[in-house]
């Protein structure tokens, strides 16, 4: 890539992805800042991204307060389809791994973390938005965190007192392992959990946010600033580009189930442990 | 070959890729079994697909995380 | 990620991704509550409610389905029952009807039967009667007849009482004779 960089004196170099492009300039409530964090960070500051997850959340409440307004008996188009995508969560998340009765209970939360992921990761596809608004370390981790308080809240709540010792040191178990495994237990379930939350999701979409660019900036910089034999070259990124694109699309649905899914796994798991 | 350290083929680049190449495998082959044993488990009773799925998608996000983890480290070990 | 670094490397600046921004952590935060108490209080609620009218739906159609086939089953019952009575009755009345034929039958034979002894006895007695007048007119008539002849054989007349007696006498001879031949 350097290679091509350099030889491209010629009228536009090659723009090559950077993560600087998740770190946009914030353009709105710059001032108030916090002096002893982080370089002056703005605390009100909207930028792009900010942008974008506002969009993200306008769009999500809009169709979901106006598609559920007036629902009907027989459901029209739209709404069967709201039902499907609210269904799916239900039945095939909450219920399925929680039952009915604690399923209710967590709903809300397993629906909009599945929601506000989707949402913010189709940002990543949709033309002039095209940036993942889960790809800033913002939304996955406030999310992970939620989670993880959800999944200690049930434990908690559901075994008083005996939660984080029936987690820290599971029963049946030598006592002489427990040197052992009680640290490794600590550390995968309490700080392994939210971490692999808040990574995976941001790494899918941050990588796939880069691996776009770099299709489209190759495709633009092949078809315009080289042209001649390097076109054919530029047709096969394009075609890449957009292969990649379909890719993502399933990568956005698949990371904001694979993020509810683990959420209520987790919260199983707590509310199961019964040592 | 008048100079012995003629450079015939140049790198420059991080290290650092290359340990998040080989950090990759694990995952890779990891997914690939659960997978891979998910659609036997299909074949051998379809019925259970559904169940099966969902257990493949849980896998496979443990998995993952490997991988995620090993692009992570570029970030706070460099 | 190569570019990455080395656009990085050559910058200078390293924006690392792993550490959140104060701001970004806040409007995150925001905007997970305010979709939270959207579909907490706002969506979720609504498609409840949608649910349970639906499941209600469905088991009013089902209960008014059991309702109608309760009365269809009602209807039949009582249209059975109405049959059976009108069977029964009919069969009482076909019953009723045989043995007042047989009763009448009976009647009618009796009084037949009556009819004919009593004109039977009637006209046993006439005969008797008959007889008896036959009798004791030819039994008087015989008298005389006798009495002339043998007035006239003898020629010489007797009293009544006398004459009474030989006939009297006369017949039961007669009717000895009679009985013994």
């Amino acid at each position: 890539m350097t290679l091509l960089a350099s030889a491209a004196n010629e009228p536009e170099p090659f723009h090559p992805p950077s993560l600087a492009d998740f770190f946009p300039q914030v353009f709105l409530f710059a001032e108030p800042t916090i002096p002893w964090f982080e370089d002056d960070s703005p605390i009100f500051g909207i930028n792009r991204i900010m942008l974008v997850r506002f969009i993200a959340a306008i769009a999500l409440i809009l169709i979901f307060v106006l598609g559920t307004r007036k629902m009907r008996l027989i459901p029209t188009r739209g709404q069967s389809l709201i039902e499907m995508g609210l269904g799916f969560v239900r039945d095939g998340i909450a219920y399925d791994l929680l039952g009915e009765k604690d399923g209710k209970r967590f709903l809300p939360l397993l629906t909009t973390i599945f929601f506000m992921v989707l949402a913010m990761n189709l940002t990543g596809v949709i033309p002039f938005l095209n940036i993942a608004g889960t790809s800033v370390i913002g939304v996955p981790l406030v999310l992970a965190i939620v989670s993880y308080l959800a999944f200690i809240y049930a434990g908690v709540k559901k075994h008083p007192g005996a939660f984080f010792r029936n987690s820290l040191a599971p029963a049946g178990v030598p006592w002489f392992l427990y040197i052992i495994v009680t640290p490794l237990e600590f550390i995968s379930t309490f700080l392994l959990r939210p971490i692999t939350l808040t990574l995976r999701l941001m790494m899918n979409l941050l990588v796939g946010h880069l691996m776009l660019v770099l299709f489209f900036a190759a495709t633009h910089f092949f078809l315009f600033s080289l042209g001649g034999g390097f076109i054919a070259l530029g047709a096969g990124t394009l075609v890449f580009g957009f292969a990649f694109t379909v890719f993502e699309l399933l990568v956005c649905v698949l990371q904001a189930y694979v993020f509810a899914i683990l959420t209520a796994v987790y919260i199983q798991l707590a509310l199961a442990e019964e040592h | 070959m008048d100079n012995a350290t003629t450079i015939l083929a140049e790198i420059n680049g991080n290290i650092g890729t290359v340990g998040y190449g080989l950090a990759a495998i694990g995952p890779a082959i990891g997914v690939g079994i659960v997978v891979g044993k998910t659609i036997e488990g299909v074949a051998r009773q379809p019925e259970l697909q559904g169940r099966l799925t969902v257990l493949m998608f849980i896998g496979i996000a443990f998995t993952e995380a490997l991988a995620f983890i090993g692009i992570a480290t570029f970030f706070f070990m460099v | 990620m190569l570019t990455t670094a080395l656009r990085m490397a050559e910058e200078g600046e390293q924006p690392n991704p792993l550490l959140p921004a104060f701001y970004d952590i806040l409007w995150s935060s925001v905007i997970f509550v305010v979709l939270l108490l959207i579909f907490w209080k706002v969506v979720l609620p609504r498609v409840q409610a949608l649910l349970d009218e639906r499941a209600a739906a469905i088991e009013g159609g089902i209960k008014k389905a059991e309702e109608a086939q309760a009365e269809a089953a009602a209807a039949l019952e009582s249209y059975n029952t109405q049959l059976a009575e009108a069977r029964a009755e009919a069969s009482s009345i076909k019953e009723k009807a045989r043995a007042d034929a047989a009763k009448i039958e009976a009647d009618l034979k009796a009084r037949a039967t009556e009819d004919a002894e009593r004109i039977t006895a009637q006209a046993q007695q006439r005969i008797e009667q008959e007889r008896q007048a036959a009798f004791s007119s030819l039994k008087s008539e015989v008298g005389t007849l006798a009495l002339d002849l043998s007035e006239k054989v003898v020629g010489e007349s007797m009293d009544d009482s006398r004459s009474a007696a030989i006939v009297d006498r006369f017949l039961a001879d007669l009717e000895r004779e009679g009985v013994s031949r």
